[in-house]
């Protein structure tokens, strides 16, 4: 009574109250939740009470059932869907372990008509009642009725993704369960159920889908799922289509091979029977059957097609069918017991081809059905399972299959792609494209086929390509795509060699040349890197020097199956340090031909830069088709990993190497040679690492020298002993003796200024002789000891020019570094020319009779041993010899020998006086000339040397003595002077700062000018040179004084001077610069420092600036 | 129990650098294409895994009819492909 208080509310009809609506609604609702609540409570305690018995005998899934169901039910329609759910998922675990207890197997169902279609997102399509009141909940039903509510409280969660996923699950388990009851299930019961199911499950899901509204791994499992249900439908539909006959056309491709070729054939208790009024029916599948050409792939490729099928459909059916008389034994032993007991009829059943339609039997039990009757068959058997129209009209003709089979590969390929499954996706596009094909719209194959082979060749699985490849490169030859079908063709080639016959690989070739050779409508650019590959021969890389030609060899690894012409073959070589200035094409001029495998061409190689060089790209010709290659090859296939690296590291090809010297000429020896005398000079020719094979040395020499005798030009070896880079030899090691180990001799000639070197001086070094003469048209001076005078060391140089052209094709020549700015590149080498002697004279003793002894110093200049055999003296007018009158030295010590560099002395006896008569003819000589025959005794490799020709003379007698002449000039001594010049005293006071002074000197004649020369005998010149710092001077500091010729004359010049600093400084000085000092004798001479003061106190006194 | 695996090593772009048969059941000659055809559309799958998952070992990830395709992921830019083959496993799919 007081709950029943509590559930009412008075309702006054006159004056209701104010919240009375709100109260009566708020308790209402208060009430239908109580009993919820109430009814929820009973409802689990008797589930509870249920569960705990279980295992009890007496339990009752039906009741259990109920009970779930009814607390399902409430909490769908209060809409705690997910408590329903629960619920529901609850009851299938319970469900599907009442199912698997022994001893309480229930029937499977899915006899009646109509079971085909999927019933798993429709629960009402069976009346529930049915299954309740028959307590029957079979399988086939009742699963696909949990399955139903689950989902349609799913939908109603919008969740329709987990749908999918429990779908696709769920169809798999469910299909396991039926062919576990295949065999009283109708005929491909299953593979109709899956069909229909994904097919429900697909239309279901997508329609429910909004796109968009979840984040984006949803979104990709979403359609990866949409896209396997595709694909499992479209794996069942092929399976049924092939078996009424279809599989004709079919494309066998790796996809519908894998799908088809292991899924087992399906298992009927017994393989359909041809029914009695089909005859027409098979007729016309026979005819399908021998009209059935299969496909020719191009090129002619004859590859084994690949299998849809398991094992022989023929073979499978009849083994069905022969089980039916041979009882349900064989039926579970299998296939290997049935062999064992019946091995003829293996042999039999597998022999069977599809044309074998003899009806060797009567029976027609046991008669073996042919194909065409396993398809007419299946087509009946077909029928009568499949209860969809739809479906049905799909198998009925080979269009309408087409178009289904279309519809469910487009499906699943953009369903794969939109999950970015994109092997997946793209493989199917594939199947899209063969279908395409079939049809003649060749377009729309050749893109997808291009997708499909992009994706396999980018990742390297060749064998999936090799399937495709063909079909592209067909439909690319009907497009008349010639720049694509070469490109296929290349690939072709390129695949792995196992993967295609010799005779494929052979016609891909010829299709290749075939084209080439064609007249093109614009000819293509080919790459063929996967094909033909380069790369330099193995080993450290060529090194040539700057400006040399070489040959480059190359290895190209041709992957064409047979030989190749190419007509013209070009490669670029690319610096390694300049990327701008570096790419230069070398050009092979001939065709070659490339055997497959392993080539090696030899390209001309023109002088390149400095620089390391790597191969760049390889380009060509074949036919009117330009290929062109950028893969190096390491010595054999790719490097697969590195496959898509660009930065490959190459190994440099080439290497030229800078500028640098190669060969050195110098001279062979550094001391004088003799002047005027036909001397051998030496050029030292030494290459640095460098062949001189084939050199011509140009010779050109310069003024005041030349060539004696153009044919004894010598060369011979040279014994290097010094280590210096420079190849200069130092004398003494030549001295000590020249090893004369190998040592080659040669004469050669000059002509025209060029002389060839031998061969054995190609790669050594060698010295090369060459006569000269270097002419001086100057009389040799000697010179005073008391004024030595040296003449000029230019005087003697003379210049030879080389030019030496060397290397192959004379491309070097030589030329100096530290000259190379020089544009003439030829080498001057400088040869110095000297006198044998240098001769200075003095007069050794002035005795008192007028005897002069005249002593003759003779320095020797070369570096040679001389030997004085005579020498005489031409005197100048003036002088003559004292005694007698063959000029000859008064010390007769002939031979005299004199050491290089050592000196030695002849004195001569001559006094002042008039030559005699015999010498009037030479009274106008104005210089003494000694001459003296000399010998000369010296090495050629050190410097001067007997002369050329004379050397070779037989005895040292008969040597042809030289004669060297020199000039001297003897003066006649001068005995008094001429001038006195005195300095007269200064004032006794001393000189002070600022304060005039004046400088006086007397000048006073001594004797008469005998051979004064100048043309006022009575003046003299003279000149004051005083410090300009220390000396003011006023007056003139230069002129000419009045001083009379006659003896005794005397003149006094005088200067006014002012001293402008303090201390001692040296005074003014007179000069006189027209009389020869000599003949000026100052006796006393002048003060040489004198004495300032400073200035008296002055307040006017003002400091010069 | 006659069974096949078919062993691939793939490197980093997918490309496949070593393959090898081993079992012994008879060599299919379609048998190399189709265990490349089932590897390579394993890829998808192992491209999707990889970074959902720390273990390097990723067993059963495909199963194409009874081919299951099991794969090491190594630490490198590599994968190993193990695709088992048992002929006689039940039926799937």
């Amino acid at each position: 009574m007081l709950a029943l208080e509590y559930k009412c509310c008075k309702f006054d009809l006159h004056s209701p109250e104010v919240n009375f609506w709100e109260d009566l609604e708020s308790k209402i609702v208060e009430c239908v939740r109580n009993t919820l609540d109430k009814r929820v409570q009973f409802y689990e305690d008797e589930i509870r009470k249920l569960s705990e018995q279980r295992f009890m005998p007496v339990w009752n899934f039906c009741n259990f059932f109920i009970l779930k169901e009814s607390l399902a039910f409430m909490f769908e329609i209060v809409h705690l869907h997910e408590d329903a759910l629960r619920e529901y998922f609850e009851l299938e675990i319970c469900y599907t372990e009442t199912v698997k207890i022994p001893g309480k197997q229930r029937d499977f169902g899915g006899l009646e008509h109509g079971d085909d279609q999927a019933t798993l997102l429709n629960s009402g399509k069976k009346p529930l009642t049915q299954i309740v009141q028959d307590d029957s909940f079979r399988e086939f039903e009742f699963r696909q009725y949990l399955f139903a509510c689950q989902s349609r409280l799913l939908f109603k969660l919008n969740r329709p993704l987990e749908v999918a996923a429990r779908g696709f699950t769920f169809i798999i388990n469910f299909s396991k369960a039926l062919s576990e009851h295949e065999n009283i299930l109708p005929f491909c019961m299953r593979e109709v159920w899956v069909i229909s199911a994904c097919t429900d499950l697909i239309n279901a899901t997508a329609s429910r889908y909004s796109e968009g509204l979840v984040a984006p791994d949803i979104e990709k499992e979403f359609y990866r799922l949409q896209g396997d249900l595709y694909s499992q439908c479209r794996t069942k539909f092929m399976r049924l289509a092939y078996l009424i006959g279809y599989g004709t056309n079919m494309e066998r491709s790796p996809v519908n091979s894998a799908s088809l070729s292991m899924l087992p054939w399906p298992k009927p208790a017994v393989w359909p029977s041809v029914p009695p009024d089909a005859s027409s029916k098979v007729l016309a599948k026979e005819k399908m059957i021998l009209q059935e050409t299969p496909a020719v792939k191009h090129f002619g490729i004859q590859r084994k097609p690949l299998p849809l099928e398991p094992s022989f459909l023929l073979r499978e059916a009849n083994r069905r069918r022969a089980s039916l008389s041979a009882g349900t034994m064989l039926e579970i032993s299998g296939s290997d017991a049935m062999s064992k007991m019946f091995p003829s009829h293996k042999a039999q059943t597998s022999s069977m081809t599809r044309t074998n339609s003899s009806p060797g039997l009567d029976s027609s039990i046991d008669r073996p059905m042919r194909l065409a009757e396993i398809y007419v068959a299946a087509e009946y058997a077909l029928q009568s399972t499949i209860s969809d129209p739809e479906l049905w009209k799909s198998f009925s003709s080979v269009k309408e299959f087409e178009q289904k089979y279309l519809e469910l590969t487009k499906g699943a390929a953009d369903n794969y792609h939109r999950s970015w499954w994109k092997r997946h996706g793209v493989v199917l596009d594939g199947e899209i494209a063969a279908v395409c094909y079939k049809h003649g719209n060749y377009d729309l194959a050749a893109k997808s086929y291009e997708k499909v082979c992009a994706l396999y060749a980018g990742e390297g699985w060749q064998d999936l390509l090799a399937e495709v490849l063909p079909n592209l490169a067909d439909c690319q030859k009907i497009l008349n795509d010639e720049a694509g079908y070469l490109s296929s063709c290349v690939r072709l080639l390129s695949l792995d060699k196992g993967l295609f016959l010799t005779k494929e690989r052979q016609a891909f070739q010829s299709k290749v040349i075939r084209l080439a050779h064609s007249e093109m409508k614009q000819p293509v650019p080919l790459d063929v890197s996967s094909l033909i590959t380069f790369s330099g021969n193995p080993g450290p890389p060529i090194e040539l020097c700057d400006r040399d030609p070489g040959i480059l060899s190359v290895t190209v690894w041709s992957g064409f199956p047979d030989d190749i012409t190419l007509d013209s073959l070009s490669l670029t070589l690319m610096a390694t340090f300049q990327a701008d200035d570096g790419i230069k094409a070398l050009r092979s001029s001939t065709a070659i031909v490339l055997k497959p495998g392993r080539n090696t061409i030899t390209l001309d190689l023109p002088p390149q830069k400095p620089g390391s060089y790597v191969l760049g790209v390889l380009t060509g010709q074949i036919g009117h088709l330009s290929f062109r290659s950028h893969s190096f090859s390491k010595g054999g296939p790719a490097d697969t990993d590195d496959f898509m690296s660009l930065e490959k590291p190459t190994r440099p090809i080439l290497k030229v190497f800078k500028p640098r010297p190669l060969v050195d000429l110098a001279a062979a020896v550094s001391s004088a040679l003799l002047i005027n005398e036909p001397q051998w000079v030496g050029i030292i020719v030494r290459p640095i690492n460098y062949s001189l094979k084939g050199a011509v040395l140009h010779i050109d020499t310069g003024p005041g020298l030349q060539i004696k005798g153009s044919r004894v030009i010598e060369m011979e070896s040279y014994a290097d002993s010094s280590d210096d880079s420079t190849g200069v030899k130092t004398n003494g090691a030549l001295e000590n003796g020249p090893s004369t180990a190998n040592k080659d001799f040669e004469q050669l000639t000059l002509h025209k200024g060029r002389i060839e070197f031998p061969d054995w001086a190609s790669n050594m070094t060698s010295i090369l002789w060459i006569p000269v003469r270097g002419i001086g048209e100057k009389l040799a001076r000697g010179s005073s000891s008391a004024a030595p005078q040296r003449t000029s060391i230019v005087d003697g140089m003379r210049t030879i020019a080389l030019k030496l052209e060397f290397g192959i094709s004379h491309n070097q020549t030589f030329e100096r570094h530290c000259d190379s700015l020089s544009p003439s590149q030829v080498f001057t080498l400088a040869v110095h020319f000297t006198d044998p002697f240098h001769v200075s004279t003095r007069v050794a003793d002035k005795c008192n009779d007028g005897t002069l002894l005249l002593q003759v110093i003779l320095h020797s200049e070369v570096k040679a041993k001389l030997t004085i055999h005579d020498a005489w003296l031409d005197l100048q007018d003036g002088f003559v010899h004292t005694d007698r009158g063959d000029g000859r030295p008064t010390s007769g010590f002939f031979p005299l020998v004199i050491s290089p560099a050592s000196r030695a002395g002849i004195l001569f006896s001559i006094r002042l006086g008039k030559s005699d008569a015999e010498d009037v003819a030479r009274t106008l000589q104005s210089e003494s000339i000694l001459n003296i025959r000399y010998g000369i005794s010296g090495n050629r490799s050190v410097g001067a040397h007997p002369p050329v020709g004379i050397e070779h003379s037989a005895t040292e007698d008969a040597k042809q003595d030289l004669v060297f002449r020199s000039a001297l000039i003897l003066q006649r001594p001068v005995l008094y002077p001429c001038l006195a010049v005195g300095f007269l005293p200064l004032p006794s006071g001393g000189l002070r700062v600022g304060q005039l002074v004046t400088m006086k000197w007397r000048v006073e004649r001594l004797k008469d000018f005998e051979t004064e020369v100048s043309k006022n005998h009575d003046e003299v010149l003279y000149e004051v040179n005083a410090n300009t710092e220390n000396w003011m001077i006023a007056g003139r500091k230069r002129g000419h004084a009045s001083l009379s010729a006659m003896q005794g004359s005397r003149i006094e010049i005088s200067i006014l001077c002012v001293p402008l600093v303090a201390g001692y400084v040296r005074p003014p000085q007179l000069g006189l610069p027209d009389v020869d000092e000599a003949n000026i004798s100052c006796n006393p001479p002048g003060p040489h420092l004198i004495c300032v003061l400073p200035p008296a106190l002055s307040s006017s006194f003002c400091i010069p600036a | 129990m006659a069974t096949t695996a078919c062993f691939i090593i793939v490197s980093r772009n997918c490309i496949p650098i070593y393959e090898a048969e081993v079992g012994s059941a008879p060599k299919r000659e379609d048998a190399a294409q189709l265990h490349q055809f089932v590897l390579h559309a394993a890829l998808d799958i192992v491209q999707d895994l990889a970074w959902t998952t720390s273990a390097m070992f990723l067993k059963a990830i495909d199963r194409f009819n009874d081919l299951v395709v099991s794969v090491y992921v190594t630490a490198g830019p590599s994968h190993m492909f193990n695709n088992d083959i048992s002929q006689c496993l039940p039926q799937t799919g």
